[in-house]
């Protein structure tokens, strides 16, 4: 299984240009803030947008080809999709919709319907076969919308915020049956979110797409150790800093150097990340062993599970993760001065 | 994000809630928030409570004052309704009139009248003929101008529009002068193909068409403008050829439109008069439709134009009643 893609087209404000390759089944996330160009992606994938310049190839087979002038139709190209709002035909029964694509593909009446028994009963859903898709709860359209896709046997599977219509509560298990149903589809899968929970459990490879660009590809360990964006550390709550290698210390862009412990990349573009576990406040100036400390005003606190998050802003703003009981006997709510101090050790320093 | 830090802060300390507008942003890695003081927040130390937030609109039942502001706007503009009043006594009032005069002793004889049947008959052909033709050539006609941007698409749907407002009698003119013996159409149709249209039942159809088709063209484009076309590409992806996709997918989720327009392309058909009586004249038996033997009738034997009128508002009628359960059902 193999997925080639080199999309390029405008669309509105989204000037979209990716080069995706998935040389492997599994789960491939697709992430991103909204705008950044996903569903359109996935569109051009479909074939439901024309490339303006690129090439799209699944299994040697081109789908499209600009400059070769191909162009395979939707209809015509072994892609299921799932689309955000399932799409189920509203006049159709569940039955119906999941045997379309196998009537639409020439199948007979009778088998096309069995076919379609087994695909619902695959995602646990034959006893609403006859239930027209109005019926049905977001979940189970869901699984319905799944079924339809599946049913036609495709090798590249689409899906479009597959959890986005769920309310929190329904979405963990949920979001644990579609990783089965998942796990359980021999060819490759696109899952587009925008929610990192959801990238982390679905997806064995993320693909990070920000204004029509892919910023960053690698499986979830990698993009968790190692984000590459201010978008990516955000999600994952980390402090990202950008800077210039100076031997055991990053020249970050406003002038400020941030010192690490292990020897940084010998010079260029870095990136530097610190945990926000790792950063402490100080009311007044630490002694010891810290190597960078300055000075900044907590601007906002958050809680997160047990933890409260401070936000600080100053020379370096920076997000530091401290216990309840702290904010509590540093008066940390006040609005006053605090110091910041991290340990060379803590900063963690790779090429850009 | 949202939804990790929502759970977060129910499993929280049991401090009070964040503050108002907490749920918009994810925790931003080193950027500082906006906000400044006022950090009513969490911990076991005392802090006041901050303001209960305001509930989100959908949560809790209004409250009174929107519930007055409604009843508010729903008291009616001065004189509104007097003026109300005089529109739907105008408009039945004739209605009324009709049942009230209407000879229903001679009834029965007169609906079964040999004139009244052939008219009735004539008029259901033409105006089925007229449906008919419409939705052939209309239908396709309303997708591509709400789906294919061609040029000179707005010129195409004003003139295909035009006859809609047009005065009936100069399409019927325009008719004659298009399609008559003598016409830049209709005198190759004459010799060559050896058809006459005017003066015949076919004629009628035509003229009917031309004057009720415009309805059909407007309703159904505006019924494809208005469905989700997503639908159309689950179809493709699917597998669903071009023609399958209208046919499965596209014509059922716009049938309402389909319905409509065709219940008042219907409608217009069957009473159509004016291009009718001057592109195919009052010729009983293969042009003369319902109203122009309404008309014929009101001259001499005003009764029997009574019973004629009877018939066709008992037939708009029962249409209307049956699109309404057939069509558009309550759902």
């Amino acid at each position: 299984m193999s997925l080639e893609a080199a999309v390029g087209l405008r669309k509105g404000t989204l000037d979209l240009d990716v080069r995706l390759e998935v040389r492997s089944s599994g789960v491939v996330v697709l992430l991103g803030p909204n705008a950044a160009g996903k569903t359109t992606l996935l569109r051009a994938l479909a074939g439901l947008v024309p490339l303006e310049r690129g090439r799209v190839t699944l299994d040697d087979a081109v789908l499209e080809d600009t400059t070769a002038g191909v162009r395979t139709p939707t209809e015509r190209r072994p892609i299921g999709v799932v689309f955000q709002d399932y799409l189920l035909f509203p006049h159709m029964t569940v039955l119906e919709n999941v045997a379309f694509g196998l009537r639409a593909r020439g199948t007979g009446r009778a088998l096309a319907r069995a076919r379609a028994l087994e695909m619902l009963e695959r995602v646990g859903l034959s006893d609403r076969a006859s239930a027209k898709p109005r019926a049905l709860s977001g979940g189970q359209a869901q699984r319905v919308a799944l079924a339809r896709a599946l049913a036609t046997d495709p090798r590249l599977l689409l899906l479009d915020e597959p959890l986005s219509a769920m309310d929190a509560g329904a979405r963990a298990e949920l979001r644990r049956g579609l990783s089965r149903h998942l796990a359980a589809f021999p060819g490759t899968c696109l899952v587009i979110t925008h929610d990192p929970i959801e990238a982390m459990t679905l997806g064995d490879q993320l693909v990070v797409l920000e204004a029509g660009r892919v910023v960053q590809a690698g499986t979830p360990e990698e993009l968790s150790s190692r984000p590459r964006s201010r978008y990516v550390a955000d999600l994952l709550g980390l402090n990202l800093y950008h800077g210039r290698a100076d031997e055991r210390s990053i020249v970050l862009t406003g002038g400020r150097r941030l010192i690490a412990a292990d020897p940084v990349p010998a010079s260029g573009e870095v990136f530097a990340v610190i945990p926000p576990r790792a950063v402490a406040l100080h009311r007044v100036l630490p002694e010891g062993s810290p190597r960078n400390v300055w000075k900044g005003v907590v601007e906002d606190l958050d809680v997160v599970g047990n933890h409260v998050r401070a936000h600080v802003s100053g020379e370096l703003p920076i997000i530091a993760e401290v216990t309840p009981g702290a904010v509590a006997s540093m008066r940390l709510d006040d609005g006053g001065p605090v110091f910041v101090a991290v340990k060379a050790v803590e900063v963690e320093v790779y090429e850009a | 994000m949202n939804s990790r830090r929502r759970q977060a802060v129910e499993r929280g300390t049991g401090g009070p809630p964040l503050r108002d507008g907490d749920h918009t942003g994810g925790p931003a890695g080193g950027r500082s928030r906006e906000t400044a003081g006022g950090l009513a927040v969490v911990a076991g130390d005392a802090i006041a409570p901050p303001p209960r937030p305001e509930p989100p609109p959908w949560s809790a039942p209004a409250p009174a004052t929107t519930r007055a502001a409604r009843r508010g706007d729903e008291r009616a503009p001065l004189g509104f309704v007097p003026l109300a009043a005089v529109a739907v006594a105008f408009l039945t009032l004739p209605l009324v009139a009709l049942l009230v005069r209407a000879p229903w002793g001679s009834l029965p004889g007169d609906l079964t009248a040999p004139g009244v049947l052939a008219a009735l008959r004539l008029s259901l052909i033409c105006s089925v003929g007229a449906l008919g033709l419409s939705l052939l050539f209309g239908v396709p006609l309303a997708w591509l101008l709400a789906r294919v941007p061609f040029r000179g698409r707005n010129l195409v749907r004003a003139l295909v529009l035009l006859p809609m407002v047009l005065p009936p009698v100069v399409g019927g003119v325009a008719l004659l002068l298009a399609f008559g013996r003598n016409g830049i159409a209709g005198q190759w149709l004459d010799s060559l193909a050896g058809v006459t249209l005017p003066f015949t039942t076919l004629g009628a159809m035509l003229a009917e068409t031309f004057v009720a088709m415009p309805f059909l063209v407007i309703t159904v484009e505006a019924g494809i403008r208005a469905m989700d076309r997503r639908y159309e590409d689950a179809a493709a992806t699917l597998g669903a050829g071009r023609w399958r996709t209208f046919r499965l997918v596209t014509l059922p989720l716009i049938a309402p439109a389909l319905a409509a327009g065709g219940a008042l392309c219907w409608a217009r058909a069957l009473g159509e008069f004016g291009a009718t009586i001057t592109f195919a004249g009052n010729l009983p038996g293969s042009t003369q439709t319902m109203p122009l033997a309404v008309y014929l009738a009101l001259q001499n034997n005003p009764d029997a134009a009574i019973t004629l009128s009877l018939v066709m508002l008992a037939i708009s009628l029962a249409v209307l009643v049956g699109l309404r359960s057939h069509w558009f059902p309550s759902r």
